[in-house]
């Protein structure tokens, strides 16, 4: 039973790795190919529209919007509970859906408050 | 420019067409068939009905398509054949590279242009063929400081996912890579590794636009995924399965965007977000980020990128039809084989077909894949569409019209489908 169902998933990483082994054979017939010429070290500095690139690549960056990846780490998980009773719905006694209800309508307020939350710039 | 050769007569191109055929017999013959010869010695063959197979058989099998076909029909059951064919990898990609040929004609033609039109003689058929050959025969110029095995890797990587998303989508009956019940969640699964990629590769440049690039994608991404995944809940609720299968099955009458519009809605407008299509291009906006997270690729590996976001692009119109559009089911189109034909074989007039198990697909499979890739097409345009209409949205209306429009769209969806739930419309007993 459970190698079957792993059997199942097994081809999902079989189709990742044979797209990879098939998609590879180009870059190395390009890196054959392809004219190679490493006398211009200017070349290889990252892209500035053609300025010299200044200070490091990787700078701080002001994470405006900061708030809703934390929301999004939260409402995630909960749009994926949601699944497990819509799958689930058509064998559940329909008073089951009224708790469901309260958990929606407790994931609703908290959303509408963390957005709420989240236009107020001046905190984040 | 395609001109006709000066010199044209027909006996020369009659005379090019005969030596052609005099070097393909001569090589083949002496070079070609000795090969196949010493390549079977080597391989280890089957026993097939009881007996061993010897490489003089199996050569005899080979120029023999009475013999040859139970092998094929065998070949055509494994695995592999699902996943570098058929509604695995060469499929998508085939779809992949028509669809961006077929923007670029049809983008061109929205704005009054020509396109692409010198390259082959038809329209400029030939021209992805030369973007190809150009792609392939440019260097790769990779950032002095990048993280190379990471930045190597992305493309690669980003092709990877898509197909690994091509794998969950059912085309025909049974024509499935992994037929798991939890389909629908791994779709979401698959989907979740795409803004990894894309940080992963931003990150390894090590300059500035891509990172840029990257951290837009990761807010466009990360917003739009709730709506994504809430806006498909409704038709679970309806069917109460995960299988992808089981869900087109379900809609062997009706197509569910009949009866979840909303939903429907929803999805298209999260799945033009999520892949990265004007009016939700950001991370690659080219006229303000040069080309976002793309900016530090060159060569091939830009190449790869592209091919991967365009077999993508059709996994996600294939999800659509497949949930909202009824999939493969249509009225059919081709009549049905008969049965003396498939089991016997037959006598019309002068034609004898002796051959027992000649048709290789049934007709019920033509006519499933014909109207799958028709909806699928239909999707296509309407994706493609926006791109010749729309100008590019900022960043905070984009994460506004995600965490506050569309997730609210989306509830509003939930409580559709539970009245029609309730209603008795749908589920056990109901009218439907």
């Amino acid at each position: 039973m459970v190698g079957e169902l792993a059997s199942n998933y097994s081809t999902i990483l079989m189709m990742f790795g044979f797209a990879v082994v098939a998609t590879a054979p180009a870059l190395l017939i390009s890196r054959m190919i392809a004219p190679r010429k490493r006398s211009n070290p200017v070349k290889f500095l990252p892209m500035e529209c053609g300025q010299v690139p200044s200070g490091a690549g990787r700078t701080h960056f002001m994470m405006q919007y900061y708030a809703y990846i934390l929301m999004f780490v939260v409402f995630d998980v909960m749009a994926i509970f949601l699944y497990a009773w819509g799958s689930s719905i058509l064998s559940l006694p329909r008073t089951a859906t009224l708790p469901i209800i309260a958990f929606l309508a407790i994931m609703f307020a908290a959303m509408a408050y963390a957005l709420d939350q989240s236009r107020r710039r001046n905190i984040w | 420019m395609s001109v006709i050769a000066p010199k044209f007569r027909f006996s020369e191109f009659l005379k090019s067409i005969t030596d052609n055929l005099f070097w393909i017999i001569i090589l083949v013959t002496l070079i070609g068939l000795p090969v196949i010869m010493i390549v079977l010695l080597f391989v280890d063959l089957p026993v097939y009905q009881g007996e061993l197979i010897n490489p003089f058989l199996a050569f005899s099998w080979m120029f023999h398509p009475e013999l040859s076909l139970p092998l094929i029909k065998s070949f055509m059951i494994t695995d592999f054949f699902r996943i570098a064919v058929f509604p695995g990898f060469g499929f998508a990609v085939l779809l992949a590279t028509s669809v961006i040929f077929i923007e670029r004609k049809m983008l061109a033609k929205l704005q009054l242009r020509v396109g692409p039109f010198y390259c082959g003689k038809i329209e400029g058929i030939l021209q992805l063929m030369a973007d190809g050959i150009k792609l392939v025969t440019k260097e790769i110029i990779i950032p002095a400081k990048a993280d190379k095995p990471i930045f190597i890797l992305s493309p690669l990587m980003f092709v990877g996912a898509a197909a690994a998303f091509v794998a969950l989508i059912p085309v025909a009956p049974g024509w499935v890579v992994a037929d798991i019940d939890l389909g629908l969640i791994a779709v979401f699964a698959v989907i979740g590794f795409f803004p990894i990629i894309t940080v992963l590769a931003s990150w390894s440049a090590n300059s500035k636009y891509p990172f840029i690039g990257g951290i837009r994608a990761l807010f466009q991404m990360v917003s739009f995924e709730i709506p994504l995944i809430l806006s498909l809940l409704g038709v679970v609720i309806l069917t109460g399965t995960l299988n992808l299968s089981e869900i087109v099955a379900s809609q062997a009458s009706f197509p569910w965007i009949i009866f979840l519009p909303v939903g429907a809605i929803v999805f298209f407008i999260a799945m033009l977000a999520e892949l990265e299509r004007i009016p939700f291009d950001l991370p690659e906006a080219e006229s303000e980020i040069v080309a976002g997270w793309l900016t530090e690729f060159s060569g091939m590996m830009y190449g790869l990128v592209q091919l991967g976001s365009y077999i993508k692009l059709y996994a996600f119109a294939a999800l659509f039809v497949v949930i909202f559009l009824g999939g493969w089911n249509g009225p059919m189109i081709f009549p049905p084989l008969e049965e003396e034909l498939i089991l016997e074989g037959k006598t019309i007039g002068p034609i004898t077909i002796q051959t027992p198990g000649l048709p290789i697909f049934s007709m019920e499979f033509f006519s499933g894949v014909f109207w799958f890739i028709l909806k699928t097409a239909a999707v296509i345009f309407f994706i493609l569409l926006p791109r010749g209409v729309f100008p590019r949205v900022r960043i905070d209306l984009l994460l506004d019209l995600g965490w506050f429009k569309l997730i609210g769209l989306t509830f509003l969806n939930i409580f559709i489908a539970l009245a029609l739930l309730y209603a008795g419309v749908f589920g056990p007993g109901g009218m439907l």
